[in-house]
């Protein structure tokens, strides 16, 4: 799904670039979710979906049925009641006057009757997504950053098995994973629709929750909470694959980047360990920040800056030299390059598969 | 003195009333009356200025997400945009448009002439006023709020919201907080003390029970706002570190107390809308309300266990389960108030013979929309599908039908309904009928797809968003709906525009409606009652068709009251009256005070701390002389009415005075209660030892005992005067002034002793915050005290005469009841552990 994608501009031009957020990696709606707990969310949201259609029908209906049942009857207030208020001259309003509590003792118990079932789905279903059906062997790491996801894999079994990256979640299809979920600054919330629903991630507490896959697909995660200007733009990429292929994801993420071999992308990995690498780590150089997202195996991400574009060679050179024209308020500020020096970091950062 | 015997249409007197309440002309009587109505009627217009302004902000952003991709604004832009919007909607026009109804329609309901404390609601409209002047301040200074109107920390903490934009909501928020409660107090006194005889609990109008029930809500809910609004700003400007988490302070206390106000804030601003509904839908349909007792009941009963849902805003927020399922439980059972209503209507139009006028029209749309943002509510109530829900524009389609729905729908139902009350002219059905069909088709292509779209996992308060999502053509019809919507509020302006001059004259009750305001002329005249009326049931009007009982109302002849202003002061169930008071004349000081007000906000917002201290300053000096002893309005002797010998000039025993006082102390109650909740919330989330330092107990036991003493002293005191004795007066308040100076001291030698800071954890700005507010009230309580003394030693009071004395001792017991909370709190739970 590339509908979206629309060629960004030349690269030096300013901040009023127009740019097309990437939504090119798969579905939000979570009421055909593929995950265990979304699964079971999904259950109930139809049925709860099915019940409130029924009673909003059942109430209009009952408004016109009122009204259609007093057709005919005249229609404007008698005068000779507004000139003289209290006068018995009114005869028609002479007659009986039903009490009408039926309506209420009966509305009453069906209302009653039908939020008890709705509480004892919603009981069910608290039960079934609360907790994953076995523990998992994995762990993630989510932290929440003003406007980016850092992921950080791990195997509590298998020391070795950690990895970093970014903007991109992988799950391995019928393995629960459990999820850490960690602030770096504000509020945010962690929230991959197809899979499972909402947690929120705080500063002061590691909220926990778990994912699982239950059909390979891609889908899209986001931040679900306000947490700054950016908020629109601090999407994820969710993949879920076999767990055979997820064992190669995993070890291809764990593996350094290769040394380039073209002599661009050597320069480029000079001027990126000068430039970048404060804030940005490539493991097996000497870059080794950790401010903003490690990039090991940035070319291999379908999107940069947190789901804002294509990871294209001209997105990521209009990316570089102005990060907050393109993403206002963005951290990575604009990086003053020349032609050269900008083709070259471009070339190596198209190596880091 | 009165002479209050029983007089046929007494045309005389009338022109002595018109004499007594008439405001003068010109810009003198502009900014000096107090005449409810006029104050009724500012509130309705200024709060839909509001709603304009706030659609008008509606609209430039669904002019932004008409489709995918689009940059008309900056994200910096959006985010100002939809904050202001949610605050205008929420804070200036959907409370403030239900107080004008009620300040317009209670005394006429009632059969008063006048709400309890007339100067207080010119208060509480002006520093209304003057909060909303404070927050479009921020607009020219490119500075609007931006952080929501929910305000979560910490984005909105200093840190990463350094401008002025999250002060100007924080100011604005206690601005609106003094004014909101206020007003409350001057509804509850009112309800309790000023309806005409007769008037009893069970013929309340279900707008009185609604704005009633909105009003005690707000008396509790609003200092949870307050308090966090407080911590806030404090956090910001001072160091403090309630929101750090860092520093043992934790983000989620901002949710928690927030949303113990903001969930009963809903029913506040829905409560007395559906109480237009219930009044006025029965005059339609030419039958009373079936199950009035039912409503009336499901009206309190959903504010009470309105308290009891606010943890439903924080599903995801990683609680519990057994607190989710408690809370979700609690959030379904909300329901069942809420469907007694609506079978109540429907069985009302069933067995009516209605009739269709626009605002008839606006009802029914009503229901529609009433049920199906109460469905939508219900399905994220229900917990692990919230999970999906929450921050999708499924949540925005479901406040939006609750809000529009539920308030919107009834104002403009309100307003054709009554306009002829408030003009003497009918708005036009023809442009009404359009008026209507253009908002109830607009509101529903606006918020109907906004379900749909939250469905497909598109997230709230995003400035933009991704084409090929499946959220494109949702988004264009909400906007061409929003358009829609809002020619539907122009005819509604033009309508109401043109027919003040253009409209049908109306008569006194063009409706043949049942209550008692459609009994008095239309506009009615400045006293509203030429003699005060007698109620025998709950339709006044209606009572020759129905079979209500044998008691017969009595609204042509009865007791005038035409020396001055005046009107019965009632006892607070039965509505026997009590007394005759003499009401205040018209007065700049509410003016004066609430820009005073004002003054203080600005000199906070740009740290000015002279412009804040000349504020102060200005506020006390406007208080003092609205305060300042009233001949006037003093104890003047009895009079002989039909309803037995009633004192003048007075509002009798627990009268008037008492109850403002009683209601001020339970909403200060209930801010230390929050402040406390805070301080074991924190220590309940705090990983580290809490607290960090355990303070001394020796000294504060001395000051506990001190300020039981002065109760003591003062109760000793308060007897005395009862029984006459002005000597037990002036010696009881005088040692109790010099124990609360004690006390002051005491506390001062105990900050000095402690060596804690405010800004270095948060258990120290919990201690100094807590124990400073105290500081001051017991401050606030000492010059009250001394007021009084003054007096005493004047000779002021007697047997007869000790109202001022009572709701001092009042004050001051209650100031020394929040003492030992504090002190078990801060100074004896620490030693338990």
């Amino acid at each position: 799904m590339s509908a979206g994608r629309r060629r960004v501009g030349r690269l030096t031009t300013g901040a009023l670039l127009s740019t097309a957020l990437a939504a090119c990696n798969g579905t939000t709606s979570y009421l055909d979710a593929t995950g265990s707990a979304g699964r079971a969310e999904g259950t109930l949201g139809w049925w709860l979906t099915v019940v409130a259609s029924v009673v909003v029908l059942f109430v209009c209906v009952a408004v016109l049925a009122g009204v259609a049942r007093h057709r005919g009857e005249r229609n404007a207030p008698t005068r000779d009641a507004a000139d003289e208020p209290g006068d018995e001259g009114a005869g028609a309003h002479r007659r009986e006057v039903r009490s009408g509590l039926g309506w209420i003792y009966v509305g009453l118990a069906v209302t009653v009757v039908v939020l008890l079932v709705t509480f004892a789905g919603t009981m069910v279903t608290l039960n079934a997504a609360s907790h994953p059906p076995r523990t998992p062997a994995l762990t993630m790491d989510v932290i929440g950053h003003q406007w980016w996801w850092e992921v950080r894999y791990g195997d509590p079994a298998h020391p070795d098995f950690a990895f970093t990256t970014a903007n991109e979640v992988h799950l391995p299809v019928g393995e629960p994973v459990r999820v850490r979920l960690h602030s770096a600054d504000v509020i945010h919330s962690f929230w991959l629709p197809q899979i499972a629903g909402k947690t929120d991630v705080i500063p002061g507490q590691v909220n926990e929750t778990w994912l699982e896959a239950r059909q390979p697909g891609t889908s899209r995660g986001m931040c679900a909470e306000y947490c700054g200007l950016q908020h629109a733009v601090m999407a994820l990429a969710v993949t879920a694959e076999s767990p055979a292929e997820f064992a190669r994801w995993a070890q291809s993420r764990r593996a350094p980047a290769a040394a380039p071999t073209a002599p661009e992308a050597q320069a480029g990995q000079v001027v990126f360990a000068r430039t970048c690498g404060v804030c940005h780590a490539v493991a097996g150089t000497n870059a080794l920040g950790r401010l903003g997202p490690d990039l090991t195996h940035l070319a291999s991400r379908p999107t940069i800056g947190a789901g804002m574009l294509a990871n294209t060679p001209t997105n990521l050179a209009s990316w570089i030299t102005n990060a907050p024209g393109l993403k206002e308020g963005a951290r990575m500020p604009a990086i003053p390059l020349d032609g050269d020096q900008l083709r070259a970091v471009v070339a190596y950062l198209r190596t880091l598969r | 003195m009165a002479v209050t015997a029983p007089v046929e249409r007494p045309s005389a007197s009338v022109a002595r009333l018109q004499e007594s309440w008439e405001t003068p002309r010109g810009w003198r009587g502009t900014l000096s009356t107090v005449d409810h109505k006029t104050i009724g009627l500012r509130y309705l217009v200024t709060a839909i200025f509001f709603l304009v302004v706030g659609g008008v902000e509606a609209l430039i952003m669904r002019t932004q997400l008409a489709v995918g991709n689009e940059h008309l604004l900056s994200a910096g832009a959006y985010n100002q945009l939809f904050s202001m919007h949610g605050v205008t909607m929420i804070f200036l026009y959907a409370a403030p448009v239900l107080s004008g109804f009620s300040n317009y329609l209670w005394p006429l309901m009632l059969g008063s002439r006048d709400m309890a404390y007339p100067r207080l609601n010119a208060l509480s409209y002006w520093t209304y006023l003057v909060s909303g002047i404070f927050l479009y301040t921020s607009l020219p200074l490119g500075a609007m709020p931006n952080a929501g109107w929910f305000d979560y920390v910490p984005y909105a903490a200093r840190e990463y919201n350094p401008g002025l934009n999250v002060d100007f909501y924080a100011l604005t928020l206690l601005l609106l907080a003094v004014s909101t409660t206020v007003g409350s107090v001057n509804f509850i006194t009112t309800l309790f003390k000023t309806r005409a005889p007769g008037m009893s609990l069970n013929r309340l109008p279900i707008i009185v029970w609604g704005t009633l029930t909105a009003s005690v809500s707000n008396v509790f809910a609003l200092p949870a706002l307050s308090a966090a609004v407080v911590m806030l700003f404090l956090d910001r400007r001072f160091g403090t570190r309630f929101y750090d988490a860092s520093a043992g302070g934790h983000p989620l206390l901002w949710q928690h107390l927030f949303w113990m106000f903001g969930h009963p804030w809903v029913y506040i601003v829905v409560l007395p809308a559906m109480g237009i509904v219930s009044d006025a839908l029965p005059t339609f349909c030419r039958r009373p309300l079936v199950g009035y007792t039912f409503v009336a009941v499901a009206t309190v009963s959903t504010a009470m266990l309105g308290f009891g849902v606010w943890l439903h805003h924080m599903f995801a927020t990683g609680l519990p389960p057994l607190a989710l399922a408690f809370f979700g439980a609690a959030s379904i059972l909300i329901t069942i108030p809420s469907a007694v209503a609506v079978f109540s209507w429907l069985a009302t139009l069933w067995y009516g013979r209605p009739w269709y006028p626009a605002a008839m029209k606006f009802m029914l749309g009503f229901i529609a929309l009433f049920v199906i943002g109460g469905v939508s509510g219900v399905m994220t109530a229900a917990v692990p599908f919230d999970w999906q829900l929450t921050d999708t524009y499924f949540v925005v389609a479901h406040l939006h039908y609750v809000l529009v729905g539920i308030n919107v729908f009834p104002v403009m139902a309100g307003v054709y309904y009554w306009y002829p009350k408030f003009t003497g002219r009918l708005m036009d059905e023809r442009l009404g009928s359009w008026n209507f069909w253009t908002m109830f088709v607009g509101v529903n292509l606006l918020f109907f797809p906004m379900h749909v779209v939250g469905l497909l996992g598109m997230p709230r308060r995003v400035y933009t968003y991704p084409t090929g999502l499946g959220w494109d053509a949702y988004n264009l019809v909400e906007t061409a709906g929003a358009f829609l919507f809002a020619a539907g509020v122009l005819l509604f302006l033009v309508n109401a525009w043109r027919s003040r001059v253009h409209g049908r004259p109306a008569g006194a009750n063009p409706w043949d409606a049942p209550t008692l305001e459609w009994s008095v002329p239309s506009p009615p005249p400045a006293y509203n009652f030429a003699v005060l009326p007698t109620i025998g049931s709950r339709h006044p009007l209606w009572e020759g068709r129905l079979d209500e009982g044998v008691v017969r109302s009595r609204l042509d002849r009865g007791p005038v009251l035409d020396d001055g202003r005046e009107t019965f002061a009632t006892t607070p169930l039965d509505a026997e009256p009590a007394a005759v008071m003499r009401m205040p004349e018209d007065s700049y000081a509410p003016l004066t005070l609430a820009v005073s007000l004002g003054v203080i906000a600005y000199g906070l917002l740009f740290s000015l701390w002279w412009l804040a201290a000349l504020g102060a300053v200005a506020t006390a000096a406007c208080a003092i002389a609205w305060l300042w002893p009233d001949a006037a309005t003093a104890f003047a002797g009895t009079t002989r009415t039909e309803f037995g010998d009633l004192p003048v000039g007075a509002s009798g025993r627990r009268g008037v005075g008492w109850w403002g006082m009683a209601c001020t102390v339970a909403t200060e109650g209930a801010f230390f209660a929050y402040l406390l909740f805070g301080y074991f919330y924190l220590a309940s989330m705090s990983g580290n030892p809490w607290p960090t330092r355990v303070p001394g107990f020796g000294l504060p036991l001395v000051n506990t005992l001190i300020l039981l003493a002065s109760s003591a002293v003062v109760l000793w005191a308060e007897r005395g005067i009862r029984a006459g004795s002005t000597t037990r007066l002036r010696v009881g308040f005088a040692v109790a002034i010099a124990l609360g100076v004690l006390f002051l001291s005491l506390q001062g030698v105990e900050y000095g002793r402690e060596a804690l800071s405010p800004t270095h954890d948060a258990y120290g700005s919990l201690f100094y915050t807590i124990t400073g507010f105290h500081g001051a009230h017991v401050f606030v309580g000492l010059v009250m005290l001394a007021v009084v003394l003054v007096r005493a030693l004047r000779g002021h009071f007697g047997a007869r005469r000790h109202e001022a004395v009572s709701n001092v001792a009042l004050y001051w017991h209650f100031v020394d009841v929040v003492w030992l909370a504090v002190f078990t709190s801060l100074y004896v739970t620490p030693h338990l552990r």
